[in-house]
């Protein structure tokens, strides 16, 4: 993402890179302290998660319905710091400042996985019962018979209307 | 947090609401489309997570073991997407118009036999 870091001056802002933004978009605009803040206490909640899943890495662990919960809650946190950017009157609590430590193998992505495609070619859809090749057949006739009848009747009853 | 919408003039930002921020305050300034973009991206993951997480019942453990790592997919997108907020490059897939991605279904889709499968077993993998 473009950005630039600006400094207030007299109800205007200097920007130190002005080259970026030559289009006349409109821009936003925070101050700057309080947006590392927000970025940290997000990335905190972001590890957080990752420490959840990293009980699933453990052979033999799988994760349940707490962890979900456990995770679901994380996840309200962040919520509430997104609405936390807009939010004029909201105080940045500056007592600490959260650095990412956490090692990269807890990010690493299964790229193998149950995928749609597995799950497609495992579903078995039972008939009951087999459909043979006879069955098709009597199907078929009965189709056949049924609109046979219907025939004789409707032409029976042409015939009596013209007697 | 105090914010405010500019207008770029040059080497300066000519700001819609400068009483918000104090004289010689550092700020950072992003264009409103990029920050869009990434704030929705954001809430999307999110919302994507909370859908699914909040149908699971007591006792569907087995589920997870299919959905949990649809979750750290999407969580994998949100430390991404954080991450991208200070790339000095601009982001590589970035598009004119904002794909919104959500698990809609509409009923009209759904086959006759599937409209007999309970709610919790619609949700498309």
């Amino acid at each position: 993402m473009r950005f630039s870091y600006g400094m207030m001056d007299e109800r205007k802002i200097l920007l130190y890179k002005p080259e970026l933004f030559l289009k006349g978009n409109d821009l936003l605009v925070f101050p700057s302290k309080e947006f590392y803040k927000w970025h940290g206490d997000i990335k905190e909640c972001i590890d957080g998660l990752y420490q959840i899943n990293a009980l699933n890495m453990q052979k033999g662990k799988f994760v349940n319905k707490s962890e979900v919960e456990l995770a679901a809650g994380v996840l309200n946190i962040i919520t509430d710091e997104l609405e936390h950017v807009f939010d004029r009157e909201s105080v940045s609590d500056f007592s600490y400042h959260y650095i990412s430590a956490l090692d990269e193998k807890y990010k690493k992505r299964r790229l193998n996985g149950y995928t749609s495609d597995m799950r497609r070619c495992d579903i078995q859809i039972p008939v009951k019962p087999e459909i043979t090749h006879l069955l098709k057949e009597r199907n078929m006739m009965d189709i056949v018979n049924e609109v046979n009848k219907d025939f004789i009747m409707a032409r029976r009853k042409g015939q009596k209307k013209i007697k | 947090m105090r914010v405010s919408e500019g207008v770029p003039d040059g080497n300066i930002v000519e700001l819609y609401n400068p009483e918000q921020f104090k004289e010689r305050e550092e700020v950072i300034v992003f264009t409103r489309e990029d920050f869009h973009n990434t704030y929705n991206s954001i809430s999307g993951q999110i919302e994507y997570i909370n859908k699914i997480a909040m149908h699971l019942d007591v006792g569907d453990d087995w589920k997870l073991l299919g959905y949990w790592p649809k979750f750290l997919e999407r969580i994998y997108l949100l430390d991404l997407n954080m991450d991208l907020i200070f790339q000095e490059e601009p982001v590589q897939c970035y598009l004119d118009t904002y794909l919104y991605n959500s698990i809609g279904s509409s009923e009209k889709a759904v086959a006759v036999s599937k409209s007999k499968v309970p709610v919790q077993l619609k949700f498309s993998i």
